[in-house]
């Protein structure tokens, strides 16, 4: 939990909503999305977010957040 | 307008629904309704009709009667007029009315048909109009006038149903009671203020929001609405039955006629009455729902119904219904847009109670 | 419920929940171009706060559910039959803001004459045309914005427009007629971009559709019939990989149906 002081943005997702599509997956500039291992009340493996991506930290730039056709990237934060 | 007028029954219907506080109308052509649209696009914008704030043509009767649908939905008094092809267009909007308990007003100047047919009177849509017309579980409330007269005070009436039960209503014309001109003294019409507020698409400001909707998915939630919609129709046919019933309290025998039919057949009574005859005139206005109780009562003494008809039976099987096998039910038509005269139904009479003597 | 629980406080919303969106999850199938137009529609509604005067008219197609999602009035239509019962409410009340999102079946085949007729009247009113060249919701036949050779279940050896005439250009069609003010073309799928890094993809089709149909909202309170075509993908129906699918939009049905500005008449896109 240490990180978190040091995030400098944050994306909320709802779980329940992802329907796995993993448009966020391939969208996402510095790939910080990831569909994981659980399943979804739906039967779905929802994607998670995580600060560090495989190309750079989150700049929260909302690509997620435009590209999510289920509303399931519910929010993007910024850190004030 | 309380002076005598003179006028056709089409121009009397467009009068009466303007007195009405008619709000919108969406018009397509068809002979023999046209000039129901026509009147209202001449006193469109007038003064005396302050509430009359839209007409529009459409591009096809489809068109027209959906635009009634999202006027309708909006909460205001919309209505449109056709004929039989037209009507038939209609039949699915019509459905969805229904199922999305939506108030409106549709006019079914009935003319000869199927198919083109042609533009002279007849009575042959009855089935389509009180026995669905379009599709699934639905009933149309419907009122046929015989005179000019009705043909300018029944839109109040049809417009009150509407609001009422959130069902759509049809006029049943046909071409004569269209194109008849006749005077009249317009009645008084005391347009009623209705409450849309609880479901009318006005925008969701500071409320829940309207959905208007006749879509459930789920087969129990579908059941539920259907069932509430049967609940209304039961209603509406215990309570909104009218008719008019004359020279029939004492009658022997029962001439059943709706629309203009019914005036031929009145002259027949009044003649046949002053030669002695027990008979007596039984004339629906809502054919849905139709009298089948006041048809059953009058078997108590009536042996004999003739139902009369522009068509080849339809109302007739009604009456079969009402009567249940107590009395004997005969049948009389004109087609192709002919009227029977009285002495063709006085014939059929003669016809009738001659097979009664000789069984 | 979320992925990641931090201080809150410490935090802003750059981008968050959209007022004109209810809670409750979508039908559509996964990746679907449907669920994009939904939020882009619903930030549109959020941006010009016109929420509580906005009705929405349903049609038939995927998009039959619609009236789920949008938190604000709504009208189920017939099949093709939406711009009418949307001209029906907005003659007799003027002061809402009505829309409809059609599928290219709704609203270039059964519901042709009511499309163009709102159009020839210059019908304030917007139409949001979801594009994916098929019927999707009753399972994957031709529509009359199929392509020539692709394969449909009622096309099955491909589509012969010898036998079944062309694919029709709603956005040509729609800005020939005079009384239409704001016609555009845009694409809802994201697309695959070289760059010096790579092959990546970019959502700047997603951007400019944001922006096309709130220009098509503004035009309506300008007065104006506004249609917005938007391609889509449909890869259940066409049995494409999702990914494959979105490139199926982004390089051949971009080709038959160019993507751009087809008609500005109030000159929306210079303010």
């Amino acid at each position: 939990m240490a990180q978190t002081t040091q995030q400098k943005s944050l994306v909320r997702i709802v779980e329940e909503r992802c329907k796995g599509c993993e448009l966020c997956v391939v969208a996402c500039p510095q790939g910080n999305l990831v569909l994981s291992d659980k399943l979804n009340r739906m039967g779905y493996h929802p994607a998670v977010w995580r600060y560090m991506g495989t190309k750079g930290a989150c700049t929260a730039c909302g690509i997620c957040y435009w590209v999510c056709p289920d509303f399931a990237i519910h929010e993007v934060l910024v850190r004030t | 307008m309380t002076e005598r007028v003179y006028m056709k029954g089409n121009e009397a219907l467009a009068y009466g629904a303007l007195k009405a506080k008619l709000n919108a109308y969406f018009a397509y052509p068809i002979t023999p309704s046209t000039e129901i649209p026509e009147t209202l696009a001449k006193e469109f914008g007038s003064e005396e009709y302050p509430d009359f704030k839209v007409f529009l043509q459409a591009a096809s009767e489809l068109e027209a009667i959906n635009m009634v649908l999202g006027a309708a939905a909006g909460g205001v008094r919309a209505m449109t007029a056709t004929s039989s092809p037209g009507f038939s267009l209609k039949q699915e909007a019509l459905s969805y009315a229904a199922g999305m308990e939506l108030p409106l007003l549709v006019v079914n100047i009935n003319r000869g048909g199927p198919g083109l047919g042609n533009i002279a009177p007849e009575q042959s849509d009855y089935f389509q109009m009180t026995k669905g017309g379009g599709h699934g579980s639905y009933r149309l409330i419907v009122l046929a006038p015989n005179s000019v007269q009705e043909m300018a005070s029944l839109p109040k009436l049809a417009f009150d149903l509407a609001f009422k039960y959130r069902n759509p209503v049809c006029i049943a014309g046909d071409a004569f009671t269209g194109q008849l001109k006749e005077d009249l003294i317009f009645p008084r019409i005391e347009a009623a203020e209705y409450d849309v507020s609880s479901w009318a698409v006005t925008g969701a400001k500071g409320r829940e929001r309207h959905v208007i909707n006749s879509m459930n998915l789920d087969p129990e939630v579908h059941a539920k609405h259907v069932a509430h919609l049967d609940e209304k129709y039961k209603t509406i046919q215990r309570d909104e039955v009218r008719y008019e019933s004359y020279l029939a309290d004492d009658a022997e025998t029962i001439i059943a006629a709706f629309g203009i039919t019914s005036r031929i057949c009145k002259s027949v009574v009044n003649k046949l009455r002053r030669q002695g005859s027990k008979i007596g005139l039984f004339r629906p206005i809502t054919l849905w729902p139709f009298p089948h109780e006041e048809v059953r009562k009058l078997t108590e003494h009536a042996k004999r119904f003739l139902v009369v008809e522009l068509n080849t039976g339809q109302m007739v099987e009604d009456v079969r219904l009402g009567v249940e096998g107590r009395a004997r039910v005969e049948f009389y038509g004109k087609l192709g847009g002919l009227l029977p005269t009285e002495g063709e139904i006085e014939d059929k009479l003669r016809t009738i109670e001659k097979e009664e003597i000789a069984a | 419920m979320t992925t990641q629980e931090p201080a809150l406080e410490q935090y802003r919303k750059k981008l968050g929940k959209l007022e004109a969106l209810t809670d409750k999850p979508t039908h559509y199938c996964q990746g679907c171009e449907h669920g994009e137009l939904t939020r882009l529609i619903a930030n549109a509604i959020e941006n010009l706060d016109i929420r509580e005067r906005t009705v929405m008219i349903d049609s038939v197609g995927c998009s039959v559910l619609a009236f789920e999602y949008f938190n604000i009035d709504h009208i189920q239509s017939p099949h093709g039959r939406a711009p009418a019962i949307g001209t029906g409410l907005k003659r007799v009340r003027p002061d809402l803001i009505v829309y409809t999102v059609q599928g290219d079946g709704d609203a270039m085949a059964i519901g042709l004459l009511e499309v163009m007729y709102a159009a020839i009247r210059g019908q304030p009113l917007s139409v949001f045309l979801v594009n994916n060249a098929i019927y999707g919701m009753t399972g994957g036949q031709m529509a009359p914005t199929t392509i020539e050779g692709q394969v449909t279940t009622t096309t099955p050896y491909g589509r012969d427009i010898e036998f079944t005439g062309a694919p029709v250009d709603a956005s040509k069609l729609v800005s020939a007629i005079d009384g239409s003010a704001y016609v555009k073309r845009v694409s809802l799928a994201i697309s695959e971009i070289e760059t010096a890094k790579g092959k990546t993809y970019s959502i700047k089709n997603i951007l400019e559709a944001k922006q096309a149909i709130e220009n098509a909202f503004k035009v309506q309170m300008m007065g104006g019939f506004s249609f917005v075509e938007c391609l889509s993908s449909c890869w259940v129906n066409w049995k494409l990989p999702t990914m494959e699918a979105k490139r199926f939009v982004n390089e051949r049905l971009i080709k038959q149906y160019p993507l751009g500005t087809y008609k500005d008449k109030f000159g929306i896109e210079k303010k």
